[in-house]
């Protein structure tokens, strides 16, 4: 039974895997431009989070031009081409949020640290993991997750807190994330070089390795305290998975991983840099279907240095007029540009049905910090229609609206039914 | 509702369960009192009763019986933070008073010091209250190994040296990689764990199978070097002559009359520049390309060229000095003759090797440039060691030490001047001392190290890993002549790798249905083997510290259990045969077997380990690494230097514990542990080596104890200049036992003043006007302005020469006063005021201690455990191993 339904399900995800360019190339697209079918097109999401925040004199649109006629500050000017494809958000706040210098790690959660009596750390399933269980399915990867390439260092330099990278699991606990564009594109498109036949029978041993270490993990649940048993949990909950990525690689196994459309990018990029092959890597990603979410963790350290700045992150972080304050400004703009990038990359693949990939893409851009060790009116750009809000606006919202009434307005827009997302209170009617 | 009395004393009684200095209440009430008694572990931290009057004055008009603006009451809110919901209702509070969005504008605003006693007030007693709302109450969260713990667990089961570094970091938000709460798990993990334990397996088995013969090689430092610059030489007399004929027939076009307007012209516009006229060669009928004499184009031309006076001279000079044909100076820059390199083959096997030179210090180079780097050529370029030359030229010394060499990285190693590695910020001083002396000679520095030859020699196995590896052998043969079987294999593994635990039949049965799927595939007994055996090393079983209880009641660990957490303890890897022997027979908990046991094991070299995590960690000594040392600034902060001045701190602190000394010295001491580059750097005449040794200083030092470390200073700056507020907030955190709440969020920024040339002084001054920030900076500032005399690397100074402090103020006045406290003159006064207080730091490391051992963090309940181990170490002058002992033979160390 389990067969034949992984079967059909790999059929229907293979389908739709050549119905792209398919469709395309014997000319269907006059046929296919219907609205209907504009908004049948997949739907995708992709969160970039900027750990430390950003200068805000220079960052924020006035909030009394609130509203399609605003001009773009500093920090966006280099959005401008793409004004009509943004909506800048201002008001929004995780009310739990008092680490100052946690800018990732509850930002797509909402989670209130301390929730679990007896715990000094608690966190709680990420925005983006909540969309990938609806719309990422029939994919080859559910999510991507994607972690710059900072080194390894204390979380309070970086600005993003503790994490693996933005995304958290159903329980809580923190996903890893590739860090360096060429694994992200090895992930993607290196094709196994393993015969068919080979890979059944590793993965028919993947499965007994997987039974055998969960006979052993059952032995030692026996007899442990409850802590230590939620402690072990972890490494059911880490089988699990894996079990479920085997039965991914099962239904993919007869696929071969599509062409890339991308160079390869090279081993040791940082900084800036990668996150420019980053963002071109996600496009193409799409553009093959592999995944249809992202999260990525970027790089902060090595981000300022790679503008050739002598201040490091954390004094950055704390500017004042002068030297720190020109290259958190720098940082703004460096970090728009790249922005606007992907934006044009999206816009420029187009869509069997001559819509393009960034009307069908939902991208949240932004960081738990405002700026320093603030912690509310979080800074907050969507970019693409793939959520259905209005774009081309500067809304400002009422003082600490909550941060995830924003991420339920996005399920709710790419087709996820979820009552509630951290502490949401409701949808925000602002956005449409 | 309790009077007000009964809540202060109450208060009084968590703070010094806290040991949170004052809350406000001046230090004079914070001491604890003998006569509190024994507390619950229900209490909860509450708000001094005073502080009501401050929401009587500013919050109750609105917030109030009468008036509950959004819906918030304060005049009847409980000062007793019992639940994470009051907190949260508290935290709310601070909150609205941090960002300064209450009182608003229109009401009432407090004085700023009430306002910033309030603060503090408040702060303190919300993170007092989340430590009592997060307190386990003693119980230790089960954990896993952390990649240091299984990098060493490998190395003692397969005699290999493994690179982990693929796992991600461990620990979290800011506890010991030790604490189980921190330490998850996640799919990619376990895969990691797969292909580490596989690989591990396979160099292992290689290691054990192959034969290992001890080979040498030796090189004349001179083979390469005077080839590879009479090659260099040759080159740039071919570049000059090449350069002159395409210059001349330059030369020759411009003269023709045709071309003598243009060339005027030109010549003009390049007055006092020659070489740039022939840029514009394009621009002269005639003129020839420089690709016909073989330059890429004109500006490579001009510039490869242009390096003759940097290369040549310093060349032919080379090739004059007296031993350069028996051996190589090293250089600083230009010329390649920066390193001697020691090629090996690749295929020489991992493990420890003998290096050996012959060198020598020429008389004319300067004293503190005598020091060589000894590298590897990983990709890191890392500096694996640094050494002092000692020797002269005409009796040069014999330089040896061993070199671990693992299976990843590259067997090519050299040797160069210290100055070449630099301080990591791209710069590095050599190009500086290269710039200075050919300034002075239009040649280059003097040379200040000559090497004869060196040689490599092994692999020279350790005994420890020779036995483990000879176990593996001897398994491997038993297993290919079928005297045992796989089942036997995996069992007998199993029960070492376990740290004790039997494994079930169940699980064997898998991982011999495992072994035998691949040899139907068609695997090799041997490669069949390595699956199932690193799932063992991938289950939870290996994987995770299990110790199995009931709820309620700590139960007495199995003596098995207590050898494998002390071993854990104190050398990061699993208990030996010695322990498990003692622990076998039932001895190992009798008190006088495991004194000695732990007498033992920090005598044993493992118990570095120990050492260098807890100490970086307790310290928070990574924050070193993150910064880069601006080199013009501090020169000879280079690397190797920044490396042997973290060394100190980890040299410092293991030898007090070895010599059994006491914790006090890490206060104030009269002498220092330091080599001949670490006393160099800190201007101690009389040390010559690099062994660190104990040095006795003189009375004036600023130096011994870690205020006067180079490691500790330079974490309290930015590589550029110092933070007073890093290091006064390491003071309070780590010696006094005083820490500051966290940075609050949602703080105002202050800019009023920046841009303007302030001293560092006045420029943190600035904490002090908002009363939010004074509730912490008034505490911490004080201290950082004491420590000034020592600049971002650790120096001492009198004055500060950023140039934009003020010329008139760069005198250092490193006076001041703790907040409500006692003031202090300068560095020296200061330093004595915080050695005074030795059980502070006492009770931040025992604390330490108890979270680093038992995996969790120090809770509420621990107190009599504290006390207990202060105790103890107070009758024994606050000995390093008294604590250890103590906490060792605790009740806690021994339950689950």
């Amino acid at each position: 039974m389990k067969t034949s339904l992984s079967r059909r399900h790999f059929l229907r995800a293979a389908g739709s895997l050549i119905a792209l360019p398919a469709l395309e190339s014997i000319g269907f697209r006059t046929f296919a431009s219907e609205k209907e079918n504009v908004s049948a097109r997949p739907k995708r999401m992709i969160f970039l989070g900027l750990g430390f925040g950003v200068t805000q004199e220079t960052w924020f649109p006035d909030a009394n031009q609130a509203g399609t006629e605003y001009t773009l500050p500093d920090g966006l000017a280099p959005l401008a081409r793409h004004q009509k494809n943004i909506t800048v958000i201002q008001g929004l706040t995780n009310k739990y949020s008092q680490d100052a210098h946690w800018g990732s790690t509850f930002w797509l959660t909402g989670a209130n640290r301390f929730a679990e009596p007896g715990q000094s750390f608690h966190n709680s399933i990420s925005v983006d993991q909540v969309a990938a269980v609806k719309i990422s399915q029939d994919t080859r990867f559910a999510s991507i997750q994607l972690n710059g390439g900072d080194p390894d260092l204390l979380a309070h330099h970086r600005g993003h807190g503790p994490g693996l990278s933005l995304a958290w699991d159903a329980g809580g606990k923190p996903i890893a994330g590739l860090d360096s564009p060429a694994l992200l594109f090895h992930r993607l498109y290196s094709e196994e070089s393993m015969p068919l036949a080979k890979r059944q029978a590793l993965i028919a041993q993947d499965r007994s390795v997987l039974d055998a270490v969960l006979s052993d993990a059952k032995q030692l649940q026996r007899g442990l305290t409850k802590t230590d048993n939620d402690k072990l949990n972890e490494y059911f909950q880490s089988i699990r998975e894996i079990e479920t990525r085997i039965a991914k690689d099962e239904q993919w196994l007869g696929v071969p991983k599509p062409k890339a459309p991308i160079a390869e990018p090279p081993a040791k990029m940082r900084g800036k840099e990668e996150v420019r092959l980053m963002y071109d890597l996600m496009v193409a990603a799409f553009q093959t279907d592999s995944t249809r979410v992202f999260t990525y963790r970027q790089p902060a350290e090595e981000f300022v240095k790679s503008l050739g700045a002598k201040v490091d992150i954390h004094d950055m972080s704390h500017y004042a007029p002068g030297e720190r304050m020109e290259v958190s400004q720098l940082r703004d703009r460096t970090q728009s540009t790249l922005l606007a990038g992907l934006l044009d990359r999206l816009q420029s693949i187009k869509e069997p049905d001559g819509s393009s990939l960034l009307d069908h893409t939902c991208v949240a851009y932004g960081t738990n910090l405002r700026t320093v060790h603030t912690l509310d009116n979080c800074p907050t750009v969507i970019a693409g229609g793939g959520a259905g809000i209005k774009l081309g606006h500067n809304v400002v919202l009422p003082k600490n609206t909550p941060l995830c009434n924003l991420w339920l307005t996005l399920l709710h827009g790419v087709g996820v039914s979820a009552e509630r997302h951290g502490d949401s209170t409701g949808v925000l009617s602002q956005l449409s | 509702m309790e009077s007000r009395l009964a809540s202060v004393l109450r208060l009084l009684r968590t703070c010094s369960l806290l040991g949170l200095g004052s809350l406000g209440l001046g230090a004079a009430f914070a001491e604890p009192s003998s006569a509190s008694p024994t507390p619950k572990p229900a209490e909860h931290p509450a708000l001094p009763g005073k502080h009501r009057d401050f929401l009587t004055r500013y919050c109750t008009e609105c917030h109030g019986a009468e008036k509950q603006k959004g819906k918030l009451r304060l005049d009847d809110i409980p000062f007793t933070l019992d639940s994470p919901e009051r907190a949260e209702r508290w935290a709310k509070i601070l909150n609205s008073l941090n960002s300064g969005e209450m009182p608003p504008d229109d009401a009432k605003q407090p004085e700023k010091p009430e306002k910033a006693d309030f603060l503090e007030a408040l702060s303190q007693t919300m993170v007092a209250a989340r430590r009592a709302l997060t307190d386990q109450g003693g119980k230790i969260t089960m954990r896993r190994l952390n990649r240091r713990e299984y990098q060493n667990t490998l190395r003692e089961l397969l005699g290999v040296n493994l690179d982990v570094g693929t796992l991600p970091p461990d620990g979290g938000s800011d506890t010991f990689d030790t604490v189980g709460a921190s330490l998850f798990m996640s799919p990619d993990q376990f895969q990691l764990y797969r292909e580490l334990g596989k690989k591990a397996l396979t160099l292992s088995f290689k290691a054990a199978t192959t034969e290992t013969a001890v080979q040498k090689a030796h090189f004349e430092a001179e083979a390469e070097t005077i080839p590879m610059i009479e090659r260099q030489v040759a080159e740039f007399v071919s570049i000059r002559k090449r350069h002159t004929q395409w210059t001349r027939q330059v030369d020759a076009a411009a003269r023709k009359p045709e071309n003598a307007k243009i060339a005027a012209e030109l010549r003009e516009k390049h007055k006092g520049h020659t070489e740039k006229f022939y840029l514009e060669w394009e621009k002269i009928p005639g003129a020839p390309s420089p690709k016909e004499f073989g330059f890429p184009d004109a500006i490579d031309a001009n510039m490869m060229n242009g390096r003759w006076d940097t290369y040549v001279p310093q060349a032919a000079d080379y090739l004059t000095l007296p031993k350069a044909k028996s051996g190589t100076y090293l250089g600083v820059a230009h010329l390649n003759h920066r390193w001697v390199s020691l090629p090996v083959p690749q295929s020489w096997p991992p493990g420890e090797y003998k290096v050996r030179a012959r060198i020598a210090a020429p008389p004319e180079g300067p004293v503190e440039r005598r020091f060589v780097d000894f590298l590897t050529d990983h990709p890191s370029n890392q500096v694996v060691s640094t050494h002092q030359v000692t020797g002269t030229m005409e009796n040069p010394q014999l330089l040896e030490f061993t070199c671990k060499v693992d299976a990843e990285s590259g067997r090519r190693f050299k040797f160069s001047e210290k100055a070449v590695s630099g301080n990591g910020d791209g710069k590095g001083p050599a190009n500086d001392i290269f710039r200075e002396g050919f300034e002075a000679n239009r040649i280059g520095p003097e040379y200040a190290v000559w090497i004869d030859w060196v040689e490599v020699e092994g692999p020279i196995q350790s005994p420890q890993i020779a036995g483990t590896l000879a176990n593996v052998r001897s398994q491997i043969e038993r297993f290919e002549k079928k005297e045992t079987d796989a089942r036997q294999v995996l069992s007998a593994f199993a029960s070492k790798a376990l740290r004790g635990r039997d494994v079930t039949p169940e699980f064997l049965d898998k991982l011999v249905a495992i072994y035998e799927a691949r040899t139907k595939e068609g695997d090799k007994p041997l490669d069949a083997i390595k699956e199932p055996l690193a799932l063992l090393l991938s289950s939870p079983s290996f994987l995770y510290l299990a110790e199995p209880a009931t709820e309620g009641a700590p139960r007495q660990l199995t003596e098995r259990e207590l050898a494998t957490r002390l071993s854990f303890f104190l050398w990061s890897s699993p208990p030996d045969a010695e322990l498990l022997d003692l622990a076998n027979r039932g001895e190992l908990r009798k008190p006088e077997v495991l004194s000695k046991q732990v007498d033992r094991l920090l005598a044993d070299e493992r118990s570095e380990r120990f050492t260098r995590a807890f100490v970086a960690q307790w310290l928070g000594l990574s924050r070193l690494d993150f910064f880069q040392f601006n080199s013009r600034l501090y020169r000879d902060y280079d690397l190797p230097t920044k490396a042997a001045s973290k060394n100190e701190v980890f040299v410092t602190f293991h030898t007090l514990l070895q010599k059994r000394a006491s914790l006090s010295k890490l206060l104030k001491s009269d002498s220092v542990f330091i080599n001949g580059l670490l006393a160099q750097y800190y201007k101690i005449p009389g040390v010559i080596g690099d062994a660190f040794r104990e040095v006795t200083l003189p009375a004036d030092s600023p130096r011994g104890g870690l205020l006067g470390m180079a490691a500790i200073l330079a974490m309290g700056s930015n590589g550029e200049q110092t933070s007073p507020v890093e290091r006064g907030a390491w003071v309070l955190r780590k010696l006094l036992h005083d820490p500051p709440p966290p940075a609050p969020a949602n703080v105002p920024q202050l800019n009023r003043l920046a841009g303007k040339p302030l001293t560092t002084r006045e420029r943190i001054a600035l904490h002090q006007e908002e009363p939010q920030c004074a509730q912490c900076h008034r505490k911490i500032d004080p201290i950082g302005f004491g420590l000034e005399n020592f600049d971002a690397a650790g120096r001492w100074r009198t004055e500060d020469l950023r140039p934009d402090v003020p010329q008139n103020n760069r005198q250092i006045n490193a006076s001041g006063a703790f907040h409500k406290g006692e003031s202090f003159r300068d560095y020296f006064q200061l330093r004595d005021l915080i050695a005074a207080k030795p059980e502070r730091l006492a009770r931040g490391f025992t604390e330490a201690l108890v979270e680093f051992a038992l995996g969790r963090p120090f809770g509420f309940s621990d107190e009599d455990l504290a006390s207990e181990i202060m105790d103890r170490a107070s009758k024994k002058n606050l000995e390093i191993a008294e604590f250890i002992h103590a906490l060792a033979d605790s009740k806690p160390f021994h339950s689950k």
